[in-house]
């Protein structure tokens, strides 16, 4: 048991709030059990249970960290000798430990009624996945409470409620994805549920496939929660996690080509490519989270350029951020996939498609980087300069007849063909060069 | 004990730090000063391993902060300008969870929970809460958790703010202690009188560089500063002590501000020397403000 975990059981675990907690889920159930067969002490308890451990929990594990910023303990904790998987195992089961207290409790009957009501199989699932759906809530919580203050040093109560509804919205996708796999349910957005997956051509049932999917994401999200810490403490992390949940995203992901719809377009797709036109989106959204998630720091940028300047490459590769590598595996992937496509002679429809796609991308990052470099909110204003590229003008172009531009300003087919793609990495130049020369710029100044 | 070279640190859109070099020895108290905003918090935590060089390294007993950050934590107390406690707990949990986290042995926990209270004058609070502890109490509770590992660097952001007369000469007299018993401290403080009473050097910090380029002696152990007064102005008083083989670092008709050894007899020797030679001595004493004295000549002249 870690310091840290001890100190939270200290606060969090003292006889009265257990006596009260005790006491108050008894009277819950006892009252659920009388009042009649509309509400059961097992719906009792899977409501309980949300409430504390999804809901609540969520707040605390936010809190975790938060409070000891908010307190000047933290600095305290990141000098001492506590390792980043004690401190983050004991921000994550210490500060929610009396929700867990409680969130047992329901598990419990929740448990009992189902091994009275169904087959043991049925009631082991539920159990794995109410687990699962307030660990994903909470370290959720956490990693995007890690992440925040990465990139600012006050945190309001706003903030730790946007933590919070983090956790709550990654329980919500959980739900969600147990109900789709539920032969009795009908939830997932009006649409029927399926007791089948296809996955990388292989049919699959439903219920282990979203069961073991919801424990490999779990574990990443409990690794990236590790990797945050570890930053905290001022360790080092090198590239490797992330390139290996890279190539697990992108093999997660390039499986469901079966789910893409069949039109006529897609025709002239086979799989292969459809596959790494998966993959390649995957990476494209990972770049486009990570960028706005990352801070862009202008220090870590021309530390990079000097490192690189100075011949030392590896280190600088070593400190990469992930959204940069996240671009680089889009480009990659992309590429492998033009190169199918021309080997496929599916024409240069979809070949320019991509490369226009990449241009996009890599413009988007670079004003991400220009503005982030030249104002303290730079993240609002690019995003606020991307809504106003990708809707606004578009809008107004259309509105105006001037449909020939739009092209060049998200991905459409030009004429010629290559018009557009050419015409985007034009600006995903002036875009670059701009950002780079902030970074640059802003070096001098403060020399 | 802490090499400094060449150390850069920037935020965003400043330089903090521009290339400071500086070498504490072991077993010193050495002050930090500067106006605001000078770089002093920035070097105490970059001396901390909390914030790492963009330039230059920082060595703390021979392990650089970019290269072994955790090692480093593990050899330091650290009480920063705002620090927190946790009001719930006791003295003694606090100062057990602090020893728990720098990783002391389960057997040795206890012993040097004891010991560490005892350091800071807190052995008769034990079960009190440290919300409930006065602002003095609270301070000696922060260096108390800072210390109970034995720390072979301690680094201090203004631990006398908000402190009274008796409790900056109680803080005077631990840090004083924790020196003795082989610690090395860096003490950044505004208040430079309370400084004089601990510090040995001083490194002055101004826009973001060492003042002089080096530390500053203020303070000999062996041979303080002494101010010497006389009622009636002569004009051999500096030739009289040039004689005499005094270190003179100023001196008029009036005054004059020396070095001399600690030794009474010695001292006693040259104010009856003094007396002799018909010198009417008004004052013969150690110097109050020597590195206040210090501060002021330095400050303003530009960095090196």
């Amino acid at each position: 048991m870690g310091p840290e975990f001890r100190r939270n059981l200290w606060l969090e675990l003292t006889p009265r709030r257990v006596v009260f907690m005790v006491g108050f889920l008894a009277l819950v159930f006892f009252a659920s059990a009388v009042s009649g067969p509309s509400y059961t002490p097992y719906s009792a308890a899977e409501t309980i249970y949300y409430l504390i451990v999804v809901i609540w929990g969520a707040r605390n594990a936010g809190l975790s960290i938060v409070g000891e910023i908010r307190d000047h303990t933290w600095d305290l904790q990141r000098l001492s000798s506590i390792g980043a998987g004690e401190m983050t195992w004991g921000k994550l089961f210490g500060s929610t430990i009396y929700n867990w207290f409680g969130g047992a409790i329901c598990l419990a009957v929740m448990l009992v009624y189902g091994f009275t009501h169904g087959t043991a199989v049925s009631a082991i699932f539920d159990l794995v996945y109410y687990v699962i759906v307030g660990l994903v809530a909470q370290a959720s919580a956490l990693l995007a409470s890690l992440v925040a203050i990465r990139r600012r040093s006050a945190h309001s109560r706003l903030d730790v409620f946007l933590y919070q509804l983090v956790g709550i919205v990654a329980a919500l996708g959980v739900f969600y994805m147990w109900q789709a796999a539920d032969p009795a349910s009908a939830l997932l957005f009006g649409k029927k549920s399926t007791d089948i997956i296809n996955w990388w051509g292989a049919v699959i049932s439903a219920r282990p496939f979203l069961l073991i999917s919801l424990v490999l994401f779990t574990a990443w999200i409990l690794t990236g929660c590790y990797r945050e810490m570890r930053r905290e403490l001022k360790m080092r992390n090198g590239p490797l996690v992330w390139l290996g949940f890279l190539v697990f995203i992108g093999l997660y992901v390039a499986g469901f080509d079966a789910w893409l719809p069949h039109d006529d377009a897609m025709v002239q797709w086979n799989t292969v490519a459809l596959r790494l036109a998966l993959a390649a989106s995957a990476y494209g959204v990972l770049t486009y989270v990570m960028v706005l998630l990352e801070p862009k720091d202008r220090v870590l940028y021309r530390w990079y350029g000097s490192q690189i300047a100075s011949g030392a490459v590896g280190r600088a590769l070593w400190s990469l951020q992930a959204w940069i590598m996240s671009y680089v595996a889009t480009v990659i992937v992309a590429i492998a996939l033009i190169w199918w496509l021309f080997a496929q002679h599916a024409g240069a429809w979809y070949p320019a498609l991509t490369v226009a796609g990449l241009g996009f991308l890599t413009r988007d990052v670079a004003i991400f980087v220009f503005f982030a470099a030249t104002r303290r909110r730079g993240d609002f204003a690019a995003i606020v300069a991307l809504i106003a590229l990708y809707v606004l003008i578009p809008a107004i172009l259309d509105g105006v007849g001037v449909k020939a531009a739009l092209p060049f300003l998200y991905p459409t087919p030009s004429n010629p063909i290559w018009v557009g793609p050419v015409i985007v990495w034009g600006e995903a130049i002036v875009a670059v060069v701009a950002a780079v020369s902030r970074v640059a710029l802003d070096e001098k100044r403060a020399a | 004990m802490i090499e400094v070279r060449d150390l850069v640190y920037e935020y965003p859109t400043k330089r903090a730090l521009e290339g400071v070099s500086l070498s504490m020895p072991a077993q010193t108290i050495v002050a930090l000063v500067g106006p605001n905003g000078a770089g002093k918090t920035t070097l105490l935590r970059c001396l901390a391993a909390l914030e790492p060089p963009y330039s230059g390294t920082v060595t703390i007993d021979g392990l650089d902060t970019r290269e072994h950050p955790r090692e480093i934590h593990a050899r330091l107390g650290y009480l920063p300008d705002f620090y927190g406690l946790y009001d719930e707990l006791t003295v003694r949990r606090c100062l057990t969870y602090a020893a728990w986290s720098h990783g002391l042995a389960v057997e040795a926990v206890d012993a040097a929970v004891t010991k560490a209270a005892g350091r800071v004058g807190l052995s008769d609070r034990m079960d009190t809460k440290a919300g409930e502890l006065s602002r003095g109490l609270r301070q000696r509770l922060g260096i108390g958790q800072a210390i109970v590992h034995e720390p072979k660097v301690l680094l201090l952001d203004e631990p006398a703010a908000g402190l009274d007369p008796q409790a900056r000469r109680d803080l005077s007299t631990l840090l004083t202690s924790l020196r003795d018993a082989g610690m090395t401290l860096v003490v950044s403080s505004h208040i430079l009188a309370e400084l004089e009473d601990y510090c040995s050097e001083m490194i002055i910090i101004e826009n973001g560089r060492i003042v002089g380029g080096r530390p500053i002696k203020v303070k000999d152990v062996e041979r303080p500063r002494y101010v010497i007064e006389i009622a009636t102005a002569r004009a051999d008083f500096a030739q009289f002590l040039k004689d005499a083989g005094v270190d003179v670092v100023e001196v008029d008709e009036h005054h004059a501000l020396i070095t001399f050894t600690r030794n009474a007899a010695t001292r006693a020797k040259l104010l009856r020397d003094l007396v002799t030679a018909g010198f009417e001595v008004s004052s013969f004493g150690e110097s109050s403000k020597a590195l206040e004295e210090t501060y002021f000549s330095q400050i303003g002249k530009g960095a090196a």
